[in-house]
């Protein structure tokens, strides 16, 4: 185990190390030279050439690479030649927001596939079992975006019960904070609840032929309070992990909704980037995103050894 | 259903419910329109707040009459008149401005307001502006104090445009000890100050209480950016803002015809939308072609489809409210027979022509009905979406590699920067428009608005660009709040005059 | 991953056809709907996609010949959502070409060599999968341009994981069978064990792939196209019809409601057929989807 679970962690550190280059190569060949870009149009060369010393982005390649690279470990992502400002606050200030959004949006998820999955996994020979696996299917089918949209059109704009987008701190108003996160992961939390509640209906269908369940039926259980007893922590097993791997998934779904709902998280900061040619927030951006889903295939790893030590040795 | 599903599904309800009873209870959230404080809705949220550095109309919008002041400012009819300086006077030469300064103005870092500052902030313009328009300051041979509330600038050559510029933000004016963090600490003598900025989300202003003039309405205002321009009006009509300052979505603006509750200014702006050609590049330096186009667009259909009939034909880059306007809509009447002559002759029949955009909401609009209507007479066009502003400014602005671009020139009076200077974007060399330009700037103000006119008149005869549209601006606010400006003649939107709702 | 029974292909087979599930079905009839409203749009549309009328703007549904009504631009709904089809197979098919055509040869070529070189093979994998596609076409598009080339190609390149870890896993359960060892004993060549015995017995696991795979490019595009990093104006895209005709949500919600419905069918329709799909090929997971 101590070993298994330590070549993982390499692997983490490998592939981190191996992203971090593809991430800084990617960008490297962005057309549009930053110095330029932050003067604006018509500027002398001279005050380019002097831009470019107080950026950096003259010197090679390598050194430029490494001197990034080195910073990231301790939360330098270097400063923004656009705003001026250290890059690495503007992330944690932006990851606050987008990690709010995914876990509301996780236990979206949650509520809704866990109920959906077992009555459709318990009533899977009925007409009514088969509606609600159809409901999922139609679930996993519409856009987060779109959820989002029609969300906003009937709880904002028709109904007028919940703000349509915008962003309080937690600290400032927790009222509206949590109004203004609720839209949010509703619409992120649905779609993967959809998708969620499929697992959820296996993993209740394989529990449902054990014994024990039998056995607790037949003691005289009704079969939710039996599966609730006994049956919750084996099916807890393959929906935790898939759960863990959407959480990447609903990393990167936070990038569109946060547009359609104006939330400064991490996503935003992306595009904003993207369109400002803010080169290293780009860079540190992506590279943040992609650490975060390598970290959270590494924690399915390991919770896999963790529960199921017999795939130790496997995969 | 079984019971304990049904059950379940209960919960589900009871607890959906609750929750939007909360939110229902607590009402929704933002700042409303009541006391002193409003919020506006803006869509371009500026990278940094420093205009010495860094380019972009956001900037100035936000900060320019505001936070900073100048020794001039534009009135809403588009008159310069008195700021921080009460009066001055122009030699007989006209090369030599005397400002005579208010003695009661300070700055939010608590220095007062004096010539030493007049002669700091110009200067500076000359040796640490990095943006383009710092050129403006070039004509200015020599700025000295002569006492406290007395600045002299001499100019090497009579220049009417140079007092105007005095109005943009280049003739804001900064404090001695105020400029070390310009990007986020901006100091000026302006109505209000910086309270806070929250990046990608809202910059907030507080009044100034040592203002040294009328002091705002507003004890607090709230600028919102939005990327998205259904956003924003959502943000509208679920009470997250008061104000939109400009609609980005001009066909949605009847969800807001509810006059009891809302209300909608329409007026001008300084903005030409542009759809402008690569004057030195085949095929487009051919004028026959340009004319062909111009003849091939029917503006009233692009007008009515692109930004749902909002907004002025003007057929000229030069605006309404400048003096020297002339409606020229007349020059090229949508004629498509016309087009396949003029392409016929230039013996260009078979065109294909790169139309190189950035992907803002009036421009994406726009192209797809220039190219619908360009097809029609033969023109084939590749529509390419540019990220807005950085690989736009690159690829089209700054090395030329397109052959036709739109774009919104905002800026105003920005006539003699893009159609004078033969290395701008849009390439157009005229020794004849350039000649009016300079003449116009050194004569009388009557010399200036004939040649103007001349020069403007010449440059839509050439096609050296077709204007599509003038932007509208379309501002839509809650019923009752006062002083929103219905023409927008400056690069600011003065927050000063804005007072709030009775409601 | 499931492993494959000793019975022989053949007498599976011929017991699959009395199986066809209603997910297959139903799956099928919707895919078959969006491939032929493409193919259609290559030779008939009832109007031109892309043409501009401004006589005609906002026609509402059944009027002047527009089954769907006109958008904003007085294009024909119903066109669009003809030609929005087969960009949206175009880019499916060249994003889950580009994820078969590179992902099946590595996860073949893993599950065979096993040892480090597997190894390396599914590491890369794994940090592949750490690029979802949204993120690798926001970044392709910021190098070269948003078009449909750069979503294409994102989306293809952040599909290979899948396919390598689903042909690795088929692979390796296929070298035990009998009639592989029975080729490796024979001495023939591991490319022609590959060509003549491993793909064929992977293949339908792979369309399976191929099918789930289809259903979240066509997501995949409509959120880049949303985001504006996907398809270019003109070319009738579902996923921008949804985004152009949002600020007419309040007023003629038709123009956002049919692409939305365009969108969410296709991926049903490749979502059913992959699941029947995979039922019918192996009836003991029946139970389990």
């Amino acid at each position: 185990m101590g070993l298994y679970l330590l070549v993982r962690a390499a692997v983490l550190v490998v592939s981190t190390a191996v992203a971090s280059v593809v991430v800084f190569a990617v960008m490297a060949v962005l057309p549009g030279d930053p110095a330029e870009v932050a003067l604006g149009v018509n500027a002398t060369p001279e005050a380019v050439a002097a831009k470019r010393a107080e950026f950096g982005t003259d010197r090679p390649l390598v050194t430029q690479f490494l001197d990034w690279v080195s910073g990231l470990p301790t939360g330098d992502f270097g400063v923004s030649y656009v705003t001026s400002d250290h890059i690495g606050p503007q992330i944690v200030d932006r990851l606050g927001v987008t990690l709010w959004l995914v876990l509301f949006g996780m236990l979206t998820a949650l509520v809704v596939a866990v109920p959906l999955g077992t009555a459709a996994a318990v009533r899977h020979r009925s007409v009514g079992g088969l509606l609600l696996s159809g409901l999922s299917q139609v679930g996993v089918a519409v856009p987060a975006f779109l959820a989002g949209i029609l969300l906003v059109f009937l709880f904002a704009v028709t109904l007028r019960v919940l703000p349509s987008g915008g962003y309080t701190p937690l600290g400032e108003d927790p009222g509206a904070w949590f109004q203004q996160l609720l839209l949010p992961s509703l619409s992120l939390g649905l779609v993967q609840g959809a998708v969620l509640s499929r697992y959820v209906r296996s993993a209740v269908l394989d529990v449902m032929r054990e014994d024990y369940i039998r056995t607790a039926r037949a003691k005289g259980l009704g079969l939710y309070r039996a599966l609730w007893r006994h049956g919750a922590r084996n099916a807890a097993i393959p929906v935790v992990t898939v759960l863990g791997l959407q959480l990447a998934t609903l990393l990167i779904g936070a990038v569109v909704v946060e547009r359609v709902f104006t939330l400064p998280g991490l996503g935003s900061l992306l595009l904003d980037g993207v369109a400002n040619r803010d080169l290293l927030l780009v860079q540190g951006t992506v590279m943040v995103l992609v650490v975060a889903v390598l970290a959270v295939n590494f924690l399915v790893d390991v919770l896999y050894a963790v529960l199921d030590p017999r795939l130790r040795g496997a995969r | 259903m079984t019971r304990p599903l049904a059950r379940l599904v209960a919960v589900i309800a009871t607890v959906t419910l609750a929750i939007t009873a909360a939110g229902c209870s607590s009402g929704t959230s933002g700042d409303s329109a009541t006391g002193s404080s409003l919020s506006v809705g803006f869509v371009a949220e500026p990278a940094n707040l420093d205009f010495t550095s860094t380019d972009g109309a956001a900037i100035p919008q936000a900060l320019l009459v505001n936070v900073y002041e100048g020794l001039v400012k534009l009135d809403q009819d588009g008159k310069i008149v008195p700021l921080l300086a009460e009066s001055w006077e122009v030699s007989p030469d006209r090369k030599t401005y005397t400002f005579h300064l208010r003695d009661n103005v300070t700055f939010t870092n608590g220095k007062t307001f004096t010539a030493d500052d007049v002669v700091f902030s110009i200067n500076r313009v000359k040796t640490d502006w990095k943006v383009s328009l710092k050129s403006a300051m070039d004509v200015v041979a020599n700025v000295e104090k002569k006492d406290d509330t007395t600045a002299v600038v001499t100019l090497t050559k009579p220049s009417n445009s140079w007092l105007y510029r005095m109005t943009t933000r280049i003739g804001a004016m900064f404090s001695r000890d105020g400029v070390a963090d310009l990007a986020n600490t901006p100091v000026g003598t302006g109505p209000y100050k910086l309270e806070s900025w929250r990046r990608g989300d809202a910059i907030t202003f507080s009044a100034n209480d040592s203002y040294w003039g009328t002091k705002p309405k507003l004890q607090k205002v709230v600028l919102k950016y939005f990327k998205d321009a259904t956003a924003l009006n959502n943000a509208l009509l679920t009470g997250g803002i008061d104000v939109i300052s400009a609609v980005q979505a001009p066909e949605s603006i009847q969800q807001f015809s509810d006059t009891s509750k809302y209300e909608v200014i329409e007026g001008t702006t300084t903005g030409e939308v542009v759809l402008s050609f690569n004057n030195s590049k085949a095929p487009l330096n051919d004028p026959r072609v340009r004319r062909a186009i111009r003849h091939a667009i029917d503006h009233k259909a692009l007008l009515d489809t692109a930004w749902a009939g909002r907004g002025q034909l003007i057929g000229t880059m030069v605006p309404p409210t400048d003096p020297w306007y002339e409606d020229l809509t007349g020059l090229y009447p949508y004629d498509p027979a016309k087009a396949r002559d003029l392409l016929a002759q230039a013996g260009q029949t078979r065109l294909n022509l790169k139309l190189r955009i950035p992907n803002l909401p009036y421009a994406v609009a726009s192209a797809q009905v220039v190219k619908s209507q360009l097809d029609a007479v033969g023109i084939t066009v590749d529509i390419e979406p540019l990220e807005f502003p950085a690989r736009w400014l690159d690829v089209v602005f700054k090395q030329a590699d397109y052959d036709m671009s739109i774009i919104n020139h905002v800026e105003p009076r920005d006539v003699t920067a893009v159609f004078g200077n033969p290395d701008y974007y849009l390439r157009y060399d005229s020794p004849r428009v350039q000649e009016l330009f300079a003449k116009a700037d050194a004569g009388t103000e009557e010399e200036q608005v004939t040649a103007m006119k001349e020069a403007a008149r010449i440059i839509s005869e050439d096609a050296a660009g077709d204007f599509l549209f003038l932007f509208p601006n379309l501002i839509v606010a809650k019923k009752g709040i006062a002083g929103l400006p219905k023409n927008l003649v400056s690069e600011s939107f003065d927050l000063s005059v804005l007072s709030p709702s009775e409601a | 991953m499931t492993a494959l029974e000793n019975t022989s292909p053949a007498a599976r087979g011929r017991r699959r056809w009395r199986r066809l599930n209603a997910s297959m079905l139903v799956g099928g009839a919707l895919v078959a709907l969006v491939v032929l409203a493409a193919l259609v749009s290559f030779v008939w549309t009832p109007h031109d996609a892309v043409h501009v009328d401004a006589a005609h703007r906002l026609a509402p549904a059944l009027s002047d010949g527009y089954l769907l009504g006109t958008d904003k631009f007085g294009r024909d709904v119903a066109s669009q959502l003809l030609v929005g089809a087969r960009t949206t197979l175009f880019v499916g098919i060249v994003a889950v070409g580009v994820a078969a055509l590179v992902g099946t040869p590595l996860g073949v070529l893993a599950g065979m060599a096993g040892g480090w070189l597997s190894e390396i093979v599914m590491r890369a994998n794994d940090l592949l999968f750490a690029f979802p596609a949204l993120l690798l076409a926001i970044m392709l598009g910021a190098v070269f341009g948003a078009s449909t080339l750069t979503a294409m190609i994102a989306i293809g390149v952040a599909t290979i994981p899948a396919f390598a870890r689903v042909a690795r896993g088929q692979t390796l359960g296929v070298m035990h069978t009998e009639y592989v060892l029975a080729a490796r004993a024979a001495g023939r060549s591991r490319l022609a064990i590959a060509l003549r015995h491993v793909l064929p017995n992977i293949a339908s696991i792979l369309i399976v792939q191929a099918s789930v795979s289809f259903a979240i490019a066509i997501l995949a595009e409509a959120a880049l196209s949303f985001l504006g990093f996907g398809t270019p104006p003109p070319t009738p895209s579902w996923g921008r019809m949804l985004q152009e005709s949002q600020e007419l949500l309040f007023s003629t919600p038709r123009l956002a409601f049919l692409p939305g419905l365009a969108i969410a069918l296709a991926v049903l329709g490749f979502n059913l057929f992959g699941d029947g799909l995979r039922d019918w090929l192996d009836p003991k997971l029946r139970e389990h989807r």
